[in-house]
């Protein structure tokens, strides 16, 4: 049996193994704080990792993710992955799932009846299975509002989902609709007035 | 969506959707169970795959036929139920949710948008679908793991010591069933409207206690209402309308 050596590890060694047994993304300060590492010395070391981990080069990828840092798998790896897991890659979320985050993400906090005003359909239970799976989490309470209802935002596992680092990644809202779309809308429904008891409906 | 044999009603009928896959009665069971969320499954989707796999000439179509409308029927109620906000019928009717043409645009405009960000999301999820963390999960803290005699000894006193059932001596026999106690709230409510006291009148308190379970399960049944203006006040058993 060879003798262990004491050798120094480098910067990179070192963050790499503590990303290896994190199952979240780790932020650059709690990397420093962990490995002893300087801030400057992290974020070299950090680049590093990101050379050495892209996409064509490795099975495992490093993924700037939900203001941290995080080792997977590569997608393109996946098929094997869950084969050997011998677990299903989870269900697609349907579309009002969906429109259900991209209210949260956009124009969260909100509450569950800010967003079913704006579906203009009751979205409790989307919200409900949508907090099942973590991708939603009640960040706090309406104080305004009678009886104070919680207020929905989306989570970090969202962020990691989505390969955001955060919110901000995400394109404004505005850019997603052209300006000749909303006036059509709003031409659309001056020609055709709604009768005061028109209801809304979801397609099934 | 096939249907793989000749058989009775829909027991052959299997579906294949994104959210699951297999007979269709086991779909209408998990629905049922609250194991699947009815807004997740796309009813336009499951009826317009019935109508592409089913044959006309097949023995049974006809009762095939009944039965899945019966049960597509049921599954477009409950949808609809899942997603329109719950009526209260005392509710004062608010004038300011009357929308004025220009309200009711910006309302339909932040939803277009709200739905073009929803697609997008759908491309992002789906381009970043696959990848998986490592599953390493760190371990405990030794400090935790250590272990002091006096807490062992502590916790072994406390788990022996609940050996010892505690005494039910004082409570009496249960001498009716939830069965036979809905059957005499049923034979009481013929007769209209009857309050809780009058009807446990000579019951002990165990009895009591099972009739007012009883009422509870007819009432979650529909089969009564339970009115009971002030808390703690007196509770009433009404018959359906």
């Amino acid at each position: 049996m060879r003798e262990q050596t004491s050798v120094h590890p480098l910067p990179e060694h070192l963050i790499e193994a503590v990303l290896l047994v994190s199952t979240g993304p780790i932020s650059p300060p709690d990397l420093s704080s962990a490995t002893g590492l300087s801030k400057r010395e992290t974020e070299t070391a950090l680049a590093n990792l990101m050379e050495r981990y892209v996409p064509e080069g490795s099975g495992i990828v490093l993924r700037n993710v939900a203001g941290g840092y995080l080792l997977s798998t590569n997608p393109s790896c996946s098929v094997a992955v869950e084969r050997f897991r011998k677990e299903a890659r989870p269900a697609p979320l349907s579309g009002a799932a969906h429109e259900v985050l991209a209210c949260a993400l956009y124009l969260g906090p909100l509450t569950r009846g800010g967003v079913s005003r704006v579906r203009g359909v009751n979205s409790d239970a989307v919200v409900r299975s949508l907090i099942d799976r973590n991708l939603l989490v009640e960040v706090g309470t309406d104080q305004d509002a009678p009886g104070s209802p919680a207020l929905l935002s989306v989570t970090d596992e969202f962020l990691v989902a989505t390969g955001a680092s955060s919110p901000d990644d995400f394109p404004p809202v505005s850019s997603l609709v052209t300006q000749e779309e909303l006036s059509r809308v709003r031409e659309r429904l001056a020609s055709h007035p709604v009768p005061p008891d028109a209801g809304s409906s979801e397609p099934s | 969506m096939t249907f793989e044999s000749q058989g009775r009603s829909l027991s052959d009928f299997t579906v294949e959707l994104d959210v699951y896959s297999g007979p269709y009665e086991w779909l209408l069971a998990l629905i049922l169970k609250d194991e699947l969320e009815i807004f997740e499954v796309p009813l336009r989707e499951l009826v317009e795959s019935y109508f592409g796999s089913r044959d006309p000439g097949a023995e049974g179509g006809l009762e095939r036929d009944t039965d899945f409308a019966g049960s597509a029927a049921a599954l477009i109620l409950l949808k609809s139920r899942t997603l329109t906000p719950e009526l209260d019928p005392e509710a004062e009717v608010d004038d300011g949710e009357m929308l004025s043409p220009e309200e009711l645009a910006e309302r339909l405009v932040e939803y277009l948008k709200i739905q073009r960000a929803a697609e997008r999301l759908r491309e992002i999820f789906a381009s970043n679908a696959g990848h998986y963390p490592s599953a390493h999960s760190v371990p405990p803290r030794p400090g935790r793991l250590r272990i002091k005699p006096d807490r062992v000894s502590l916790a072994a006193r406390q788990a022996f010591s609940r050996l010892i059932e505690p005494p039910v001596g004082h409570l009496g026999p249960i001498t009716i069933t939830l069965q036979e106690l809905a059957g005499v709230i049923r034979a009481a409510l013929a007769n209209g409207p009857i309050s809780y006291e009058r009807l446990t009148d000579g019951m002990d308190r165990l009895n009591r206690a099972v009739a007012f379970a009883a009422a509870l399960s007819l009432a979650q049944e529909g089969n009564l209402t339970l009115e009971q203006t002030e808390p703690l006040g007196p509770l009433t058993l009404k018959p359906s309308a």
